[in-house]
């Protein structure tokens, strides 16, 4: 084995150890090389440097506007100035020196007496501190001492202040001789100084983004640890947190590490990461209702905020198979695994305002989002649904207490067998003939179903006759009056569709096949006075004289559905029944004991029991009253934190095609809620049970955000929305608003309004918008307005309607407008009006100034009135809005034929010759004025 | 088809017998085994093997997760590492029949050299490279994290780390505290005991099988089978639920596998016997304690009177030593045993006494 070579005592020839030694350290030393270089490139460090780039683009931008606006003539005129005032600054020379010596003398006194007063303050301290101790102590002859000592150094310690306080007046006054003996240059530095201030400020901030060595030398890898430029940017929300499970820490947000600009205006065209927040205005923004460093960023958009590592990590979501396909080829992006909630794409952001704005019916400017929340309430999710804050909704579905007096029983089976056959537009979803139940063996079962489900019904329904009587009417009067009363806020109907796909309503069902559905008495009984058939309807009365009531029957009964009224529902087999009987009895016994418990029951019983539990089973009680269900629990699972269930947890069957993201299952499931059982053996009672709506994907979208919002992530009350006592009120009377369709005419503070979409030409013909209509009309007015309206704006068509509003249904809606609008209950009149001098007479005279009559003609002339009653103002009206309301009209209701009389900003009165050009005194004037007619009037 | 084929073969009840069977031929023909020719086919073999294994998604997504990698090389290095140590066996073992000294004891061998520079430089090139290796891997393959913690919410499947995943296999099979406490605790002191235990003088420098060769069957079969063998198992074919999934087999969280389990108690009482449970519970195990009592107590006895290499131990080792080993190695080969009886009579447990908490 011994080489030539090889040394006695050697394994190795040591000269290939050193070999092998050199290269290992050579690669240990790249090694290490790579450790630093891995660290030190971050993908967000370059998005910095870019960001960098980005800044430098705009600021020269910014510099070569800055200095164009610089008047350059200008500026040379300047600079000559300076140099004729540095010529005869010059002059004094001699002056300025001796001025500035004896300036630096001061200051040099200055600084020794402050020296000497900082030790006499010292002093003055501990001897005080010796004094009072001996005092305390009672020591006499330490007191003695002390004091003394005191009392001298006290005197030498305001002679010395005294004395700094003449040597600072001394200073003042030479620096203000030097300051005149300079006056030429000074003052024409300033101004020049005054225009190039901006360009010098920009200047120096792009000074900034220079890549100096200074720059190179603070990002070193190795010693950037000390004073970098480029480093992790994060805000620290401390009043929300983030769930580590363990413990809940502040939130902590680094996005804008790489979306460096998203809170400064001006970067709306760069590409992102670099763009601004598209809504600065509401988001972000510093003047924002949620600016950046109160809110963060995932609190909204949900991901990982406290990572930076890359692209993907973060949990960046595309909105779209285009955008996750650019994403993929750009950022190398994969799907999140591992993150429980990953960021909302974009589309689906607006879940999250629901996590803080809890208890209100809608949340302003969250379009999608209320869209979706509209679409609950349409199709009456929260029924079946239980979700924390919606308890209140309203069963969407008609009363069946009293349907035998309505429809007739054949009818009843048919329309729950398949309703949209019936009425193509209908709301009420589809329990039968579904993906899941559609087998001959089912259908079958079905049949029975609903056969006892209509015998249990019409067995507990109460009789009814209806207090009218039908005799004909004018269908096309009929029709033109639907159109325009405003039927079609709360119904579509059938011949009016352009209005009605407009108006989108959904309070009540699309009129369809009504001929062909209920008797000519029942119709005119129901829109004529609707309590009558149920009293707890939220259907309003217009006020219908009795031809105008037949006309709208007639044109109702005018739709009718002639195939659908042909259909004869099977009739219920006694061996299905008897089998779906047992089959609910045997879930607590054998099969057989069951069967016999079957056969004990009377015929007429095994119906109505299968009926009552089929009722219980489908949950048609969640929608509609129907006797002896009073405190079943709703029948779906809750959705309150729908929105952070684990996906694991979702269903999918065997569909695999649908995405595997909380929002792709709800949208899936809400187009078809029985397709989990596609593919799937399942026996009859374990088949799922939600009915199909038929919704659009668009619809469907839409509710996914408002359930997607249902989550559980803690909010610690500092970080909540929380409201006062009005506005918790004023959500509350919201409730009441929303519960009778108020909205579906009225545009409340901005939101809904439906019925506008048909007044797109001229607003002013549809119901009044109310903005802040608790500070517009006095309480009182208000809540007996409710009880007994009577037309105000007599050029309307459409009418205000007469609801059977409970006494604490008015008081809600009431309280809530008014304590919404911070207003008092009563404000009185009569102690408005209290005149100045001459201020009356002026006032009339104002008041026929701005020819206020020419609409407001109720009382004044005979012309027809284009604008309310001012007699009724001072009852109706507030006297600070009145005020408000005159100031500029257009603030309130933009697009109200009221005129602005004092301009845009409500201080140029178009009159200027009356008091004085004063828009304040003439507003007031006007105001007074009109509330005293209706003061004065009180009879009339 | 034959991807359902090694999926089947891959499952415990017919994988266990195969690599016990496959350790029997590679002890039995080890000088085989231990050839060059061997090593060289195995490896060509293998090569279109691996690809055909790789090529499946189900098998490469397994395979690549950053922390199932150095699993895989560890297992690379343990073929490689057995085959060395048979092959240097079987070349000292055949010089030994020719009556030749082992390799190790041939003179140019036993020439002496320093320790520096010869082991301590060699010494210091191992821990560069190891350190730059590591480095190198820290960069390339990154930490594999997971979700944070959510103490009520586990992973699934929750894995221990890959080196406890064959005490986690024994759970299957084993009470908590049995495969998490008692075994554990055998295992290392019977590792400690090994040179107490361990008197034959001969092996002592040199690589050899047929003088050590109890020793080194009982040893490898423990590690190799019993330790090794769990671990490819709970790393690599054990998915959620901690459910069997084939190399091929996709994860699927919903997998469902039809498992119900029969105490021996139930078996007599009930099958065997026709009538109830006894309300005593000693009474109600005392088949399964009889059976203990005999399996721990009666068998090292029985072998060493009965059996002619038992006699041969029992003198060679004397009596303490004996029956410390016979106790480690009856304890070991109670997994075996109670993984079969799993496997045929779906037994939970031979005594079971949940009142007592003590479940065998």
């Amino acid at each position: 084995m011994s080489e030539n070579n090889k040394e006695p005592g050697m394994a190795y020839n040591m000269s290939k150890l050193h070999k092998v030694m050199a290269i290992l350290s050579f690669i240990f030393f790249v090694t290490t090389i790579w450790v630093f270089l891995d660290d030190y490139m971050r993908p967000w460090k370059g998005y910095q440097v870019e960001a960098l780039k980005i800044q430098r683009r705009h600021l020269d931008a910014k510099i070569a506007e800055a200095s164009k606006n610089i008047d350059a003539n200008k500026l040379a005129d300047m600079k000559a100035r300076l140099a004729k005032g540095e010529e005869i600054v010059a002059s004094r020379k001699e002056q300025i020196t001796k001025a500035e010596k004896e300036k630096s003398a001061i200051a040099a006194k200055i600084k020794a007496q402050s020296i000497v007063n900082g030790i006499l303050n010292g002093k003055v301290g501990a001897s005080n501190f010796g004094f009072e101790t001996a005092e305390a102590h009672h020591e006499v002859k330490a007191v003695e001492k002390n004091f003394k000592n005191l009392a001298e150094l006290k005197v030498a310690f305001y002679k010395g202040k005294d004395d700094l306080k003449a040597y600072q007046a001394q200073l003042k006054e030479v620096e203000n001789k030097i300051a005149d003996l300079n006056k030429e240059v000074f003052d024409t530095q300033k101004e020049i100084k005054d225009i190039t201030n901006i360009l010098e400020l920009l200047k120096m901030a792009h000074a900034q983004t220079d890549i100096s060595p200074v720059f190179a030398l603070r990002n070193l890898p190795f010693i950037d640890f000390m004073d970098p430029t480029i480093k992790i940017r994060q805000i620290v929300v401390n009043n929300l947190v983030d769930d580590r499970y363990f413990r809940q820490v502040p939130k902590v947000d680094r996005c804008i590490t790489c979306h460096t600009f998203i809170d400064q205006p001006g970067f709306e065209k760069e590409v992102n990461p670099f763009k601004t927040h598209p809504r600065l205005d509401e988001m972000v923004g510093l003047e924002s209702k949620h600016p950046m460093k109160q809110i963060g960023c995932t609190s909204c958009h949900g991901g990982e905020g406290h990572r930076v590592n890359d692209f993907t990590t973060v949990a960046h979501m595309p909105d779209s198979e285009k955008q996750e396909k650019e994403w993929i080829q750009k950022y190398s992006w994969k799907e999140p695994h591992h993150i429980p909630s990953p960021m909302l794409p974009k589309s689906q952001t607006e879940a999250s305002c629901v996590k803080c704005h809890q208890g209100v019916e809608l949340v302003p400017g969250a379009t999608v989002l209320n869209e979706g929340i509209s679409a609950m309430e349409k199709y009456g999710c929260f029924g079946c649904h239980k979700i924390e804050g919606k308890q209140h909704k309203r069963k969407v579905g008609p009363s069946l207490l009293k349907i035998a007096g309505k429809v007739n029983k054949e009818w009843f089976k048919s329309w729950v067998w398949e309703p949209r056959s019936f009425n193509k537009h209908t709301k009420m979803p589809a329990f039968f003939r579904q993906s899941n139940n559609s087998k001959p063996e089912f259908v079958k079962l079905n049949i029975a179903e609903v056969n006892a489900m209509a015998e249990y019904i019409y067995d507990k329904s109460k009789p009814y006759e209806p207090n009218e009587k039908y005799h004909g009417g004018n269908a096309e009067k009929g029709k033109e009056l639907i159109s325009q009363i405003g039927c079609l806020a709360c119904h579509g109907v059938d011949g009016l569709e352009d209005q009605s796909n407009a108006v989108k309503a959904y309070t009540g069902p699309w009129l369809s096949g009504i001929g062909s559905k209920v008797s000519p008495d029942w119709l005119v009984s129901w829109i004529k006075k609707p309590w009558h058939y149920q009293e707890d309807t939220v259907m309003p009365s217009l006020r219908l004289t009795d031809p105008e009531a037949q006309d709208i029957a007639a044109y109702l009964l005018t739709l009718k559905n002639k195939s659908f009224e042909e259909l004869k529902f099977s009739p219920l087999d006694k061996k299905d029944r008897d089998w779906l009987l047992a089959d609910y009895l045997s879930a607590f016994d054998t099969n057989a004991s069951a069967a016999a418990k079957v056969a004990k029951m009377d015929d007429r019983e095994k119906t109505l029991d299968l009926g009552k539990r089929s009722i219980g089973k489908y949950g048609c009680f969640s929608c509609h009253n129907i006797e002896g269900f009073d405190g079943y629990a709703p029948i779906g699972p809750e959705l309150t934190k729908e929105g952070s269930k684990p996906i694991t947890q979702f269903g999918y069957g065997i569909q695999h095609d649908v995405g595997n993201t909380r929002g792709a299952w709800i949208t899936a499931h809400l187009q078809n809620p029985r397709r989990w059982d596609i593919g799937i053996d399942k026996v009859f009672r374990d088949l799922q049970l939600m009915p199909n709506f038929y919704m659009s994907e668009t619809e469907a979208k839409k509710i996914t955000v408002a359930i997607l919002g249902q989550v559980s992530d803690p909010i610690p009350l500092a970080g909540v929305k929380r409201y006062t006592a009005g506005e918790e009120v004023y959500n509350d009377g919201m409730k009441v608003a929303y519960k009778y369709g108020c909205v579906n005419c009225h545009k409340i503070d901005g939101l809904r309004g439906n019925i506008l979409n048909m007044y797109l030409d001229d607003i002013n013909q549809g119901p009044p918008r109310l903005v802040n209509e608790g500070h517009r009309v006095q309480a009182n007015w208000m809540y007996h307005f409710f009880g007994n309206v009577q037309p105000i704006r007599p050029w309307l068509k459409v009418r205000m309607p007469s609801f059977n509003l409970s006494t604490e249904d008015k008081n809600r809606l009431v309280a809530g407008f008014q304590l919404g609008a911070k207003q008092p209950t009563v404000v009185e009149p009569a102690e408005f009006v209290k005149w100045l001098p001459g201020e009356r007479e002026e006032a009339v005279k104002l008041f026929n100034a701005y020819n206020c009559v020419s609409c407001h003609a109720i009382g004044f002339t005979k012309e027809t009135p284009l604008a309310p009653n001012l007699y009724k103002a001072s009852e109706r009206l507030r006297p600070s809005w009145i005020k408000l309301w005159l100031k500029n009209p257009q603030n309130i209701l933009p697009g109200t034929s009221m005129p602005s009389f004092f301009g845009e900003n409500g201080t140029e009165p178009s009159e200027p010759s009356y008091f004085g050009g004063s828009a304040e005194k003439q507003i007031d004037a006007l105001a007074k004025y009109v509330v005293e007619l209706g003061l004065k009037e009180g009879a009339k | 088809m034959l991807k359902e084929l090694i999926n089947h073969l891959a499952e415990p009840i017919v994988s266990f017998p195969i690599a016990t069977f496959l350790f029997y031929l590679m002890i039995k023909h080890y000088k085989t085994f231990g050839s060059k020719k061997f090593a060289t086919w195995f490896t060509i073999l293998s090569i279109p093997v691996l690809i055909f294994f790789f090529a499946d998604p189900n098998f490469y997504l397994i395979i690549k997760t950053p922390d199932n990698v150095p699993i895989g090389i560890l297992l690379v290095l343990v073929a490689f590492f057995t085959w060395f140590t048979m092959h240097k066996a079987a070349i000292n073992d055949t010089r030994m029949e020719q009556g030749l000294e082992p390799v190790e004891a041939m003179p140019e061998n036993r020439e002496k050299v320093w320790s520096w520079p010869n082991l301590v430089y060699t010494e210091l090139f191992a821990i560069i490279a190891c350190t730059a290796f590591l480095v190198v891997w820290a960069i390339v393959f990154k930490a594999p994290l997971e979700e944070s913690a959510n103490p009520t919410w586990a992973p699934n499947p929750a894995k221990a780390p890959w080196y406890f995943l064959g005490l986690q296999e024994m759970l299957v099979y084993f009470d908590p505290w049995m495969a998490g406490v008692v075994l554990p605790v055998l295992i290392v002191a019977g590792l400690i005991a090994i040179p107490y235990i361990d008197t034959n003088p001969k092996g002592n420098g040199y690589y050899c099988f047929k003088d050590r060769k109890w020793a080194i069957i009982s040893f490898m079969y423990g590690w190799l089978i019993l330790w090794v063998y769990l671990i490819i198992v709970g790393v690599f074919l054990r998915g959620p639920n901690w459910t069997f999934y084939g190399p091929f087999e996709y994860w699927d969280f919903h997998k469902i596998v039809a498992e119900f389990n029969i105490n021996l108690s139930e078996f007599i009482w009930i099958k065997g016997l026709g009538i109830g449970m006894p309300k005593n519970l000693v009474v109600r195990e005392i088949f399964g304690i009889i059976l203990t009592i005999a399996y721990v107590g009666f068998i090292p006895v029985w072998v060493a009177r009965a059996t002619s290499f038992g006699r041969k131990f029992y003198i060679d080792l004397g009596p303490i030593r004996y029956y410390l080993f016979m106790t480690l190695v009856v304890v070991m080969m109670s997994l075996p045993i109670k993984m079969v009886l799993r496997w045929l009579f779906s037994m939970k447990y031979i005594i079971a006494l949940p009142e007592w908490e003590l479940n065998l």
